[in-house]
């Protein structure tokens, strides 16, 4: 699904993120890449959101060459990304229903199957009751909620999550968790950046580790 | 459509959207983005509305100028003894030569009114209206030809017309000299030319000046929405949709500002108007100001819609691309 190529990149300030990093997520697979803050772990996360390119190197999703992608595609690619920030990223002045629309507006859905699938997505985080709220009145954990309702909404078969649960607390982090689990189970194939190796232990899941821009371990949790 | 993976655009879309629907789901979100777009203009109230008066007013000054060339091109070509043609015989042409070139003239197509003014008539004329009564009196024999003034027809009074025709009237037999007064015709319409491209000298800075305007006012709009497009971006919005909404207000901004000038232009040519009656009173004109006809309305919303529009592609193509997630 996800498979990178000897990928290095090097900012024009000279500083080097990432240095040959190799890796391949199998469809379905469910993995968590860690390390250091400035470890590289979200140049490697913007390099698959074509936030960023590649100095050197390929990113291949699903067998095609991000380096091919133009600029002008670069907006259909990630309507099969579901991307999920530490920062929620959410419009604060429009109400949660208009947040989690947002990918099917985009697209151009028609208002009624809009409407049913950002149900059932606020349904499948378990916000059903908060349509009409607006963010600011959600706390932590159900903005990041809502962030993963957006996210999966138009279902996506990709789904990459920066930090998400990088300002909760371990119980709420569980939770989002299991809402990643769940996803997973359903097919998705899920990419997630934490540097919460607490959370990470409790599981077994494939791990891919960076430390100054290396990829130095790449195995499942339990092996270290 | 899915570029990374081919069978979820069938599963995705396509079994839900027929492509009657796709492009009636077009034209619903350019409505639903337009109307957003006013609602947005609307919320920020004053703000709004003094980007409308400055366009508005950039747009009645250049009408109200053309408006009113417009009138005096109307008025000056109302005035058809502008090019009266006086025609000077020779002193010893005898009557029956006169009666048989006015019958001439009269016949000619460019010539409208034919008007014969004996040399006695004029001297009578020339004695009450001069003030030399007595001195002229002991003058032994009248030293006044005989005149004959001639009226081009409307078609035929425009200063290049009426010379040609003077042209031709001086090759009569019985005319000494023929004189038109065209100078100040010439003046007039010189002057009227200098006056149309004033205008349009005007009218061009102000329109730069408006689109200048709208491109910032847009700039400023997109600045402050730089979260919102961030995130758009994020979930895969193309530049195209998010620059509609901001097209949309250039639109607006250009309909509403060009329904101003309009409006504004009605009021002046309203206020204007006893002070133009007046001075054609004093010349004894029947005349009306011309006010704004359904074709320079239309003229004019389209030009400040165009206005509106070009300021904010010029905006949106150089600020939307540039906002990008980092």
């Amino acid at each position: 699904m996800i498979k990178f190529q000897q990928v290095s990149k090097t900012y024009p300030g000279g500083q080097q993120a990432l240095r040959k990093v190799d890796f391949h997520i199998e469809p379905g697979e469910m993995a968590f890449l860690t390390g250091h803050s400035g470890a590289g772990k979200s140049t490697l996360l913007k390099l698959i959101s074509l936030m960023e390119r590649p100095t050197v190197g390929q990113v291949l999703i699903n067998g095609h060459d991000l380096n091919e992608i133009s600029r002008r595609q670069i907006a259909y690619i990630r309507r099969d990304i579901g991307m999920i920030f530490q920062s929620h990223q959410l419009l604060m002045d429009k109400s949660v229903f208009d947040n989690v629309a947002l990918p099917l507006i985009i697209e151009g859905y028609s208002h009624k199957e809009t409407s049913k699938r950002v149900h059932a997505a606020l349904e499948m985080v378990g916000l059903r009751d908060k349509v009409k709220n607006l963010p600011i009145m959600l706390s932590g954990g159900e903005q990041q909620r809502v962030g993963i309702a957006r996210a999966v909404v138009n279902k996506p078969p990709l789904l990459l999550a920066d930090e998400p649960t990088g300002n909760l607390d371990p119980k709420l982090s569980m939770e989002i968790i299991r809402l990643f689990e769940d996803f997973n189970q359903a097919g998705v194939s899920v990419f997630i950046a934490t540097h919460d190796l607490g959370l990470i232990a409790r599981m077994k899941y494939r791990t891919l580790t960076l430390k100054s821009g290396q990829m130095i371990t790449d195995g499942l949790s339990q092996d270290f | 459509m899915s570029l990374l993976f081919k069978g979820r655009a069938q599963g995705a879309k396509l079994s839900q959207i027929s492509i009657v629907q796709r492009i009636q789901m077009f034209f619903l979100s350019h409505l639903r983005q337009s109307l957003g777009s006013l609602g947005e203009m609307w919320r920020a109230g004053a703000a709004s509305l003094m980007t409308i008066g400055v366009l508005g007013l950039s747009i009645t000054l250049p009408s109200t100028l053309y408006i009113l060339v417009k009138n005096v091109e109307q008025v000056s070509a109302g005035w058809d003894q502008a090019s009266e043609i006086s025609l000077f015989l020779k002193s010893e042409t005898s009557k029956q030569h006169i009666d048989q070139l006015l019958t001439r003239i009269n016949a000619w197509p460019e010539v409208g009114k034919v008007t014969y003014i004996p040399a006695d008539d004029a001297l009578d004329e020339f004695k009450a209206l001069s003030g030399f009564g007595d001195a002229i009196a002991y003058l032994d024999k009248n030293p006044l030809p005989p005149v004959v003034l001639v009226s081009p027809t409307e078609q035929h009074s425009g200063p290049t017309a009426a010379r040609m025709l003077l042209e031709k009237l001086q090759k009569e037999r019985e005319v000494d000299i023929g004189k038109l007064d065209v100078e100040w015709l010439k003046r007039l319409d010189a002057m009227l030319t200098v006056a149309k491209e004033l205008v349009t000298i005007i009218a061009l800075l102000l329109f730069l000046a408006v689109v200048l305007i709208i491109g910032n006012t847009i700039r400023l709009n997109i600045l402050s929405k730089k979260d919102e497009i961030l995130v758009m971006k994020l979930v895969g919005a193309t530049d195209a949709f998010i620059q509609r909404p901001f097209m949309y207000t250039g639109f607006w901004y250009g309909l509403l500002g060009g329904l101003l000038a309009w409006f504004t232009v009605i009021c002046l040519l309203w206020w204007m108007s006893a002070s133009v009656t007046a001075v054609s009173e004093l010349y004894q004109k029947q005349f009306n100001l011309t006010g704004v006809d359904f074709s320079t309305l239309l003229i004019m919303l389209s030009t400040s819609v165009l206005l509106g529009l070009t300021g904010s592609i010029i905006s949106v193509k150089r600020h939307v691309s540039a906002i990008e997630p980092k």
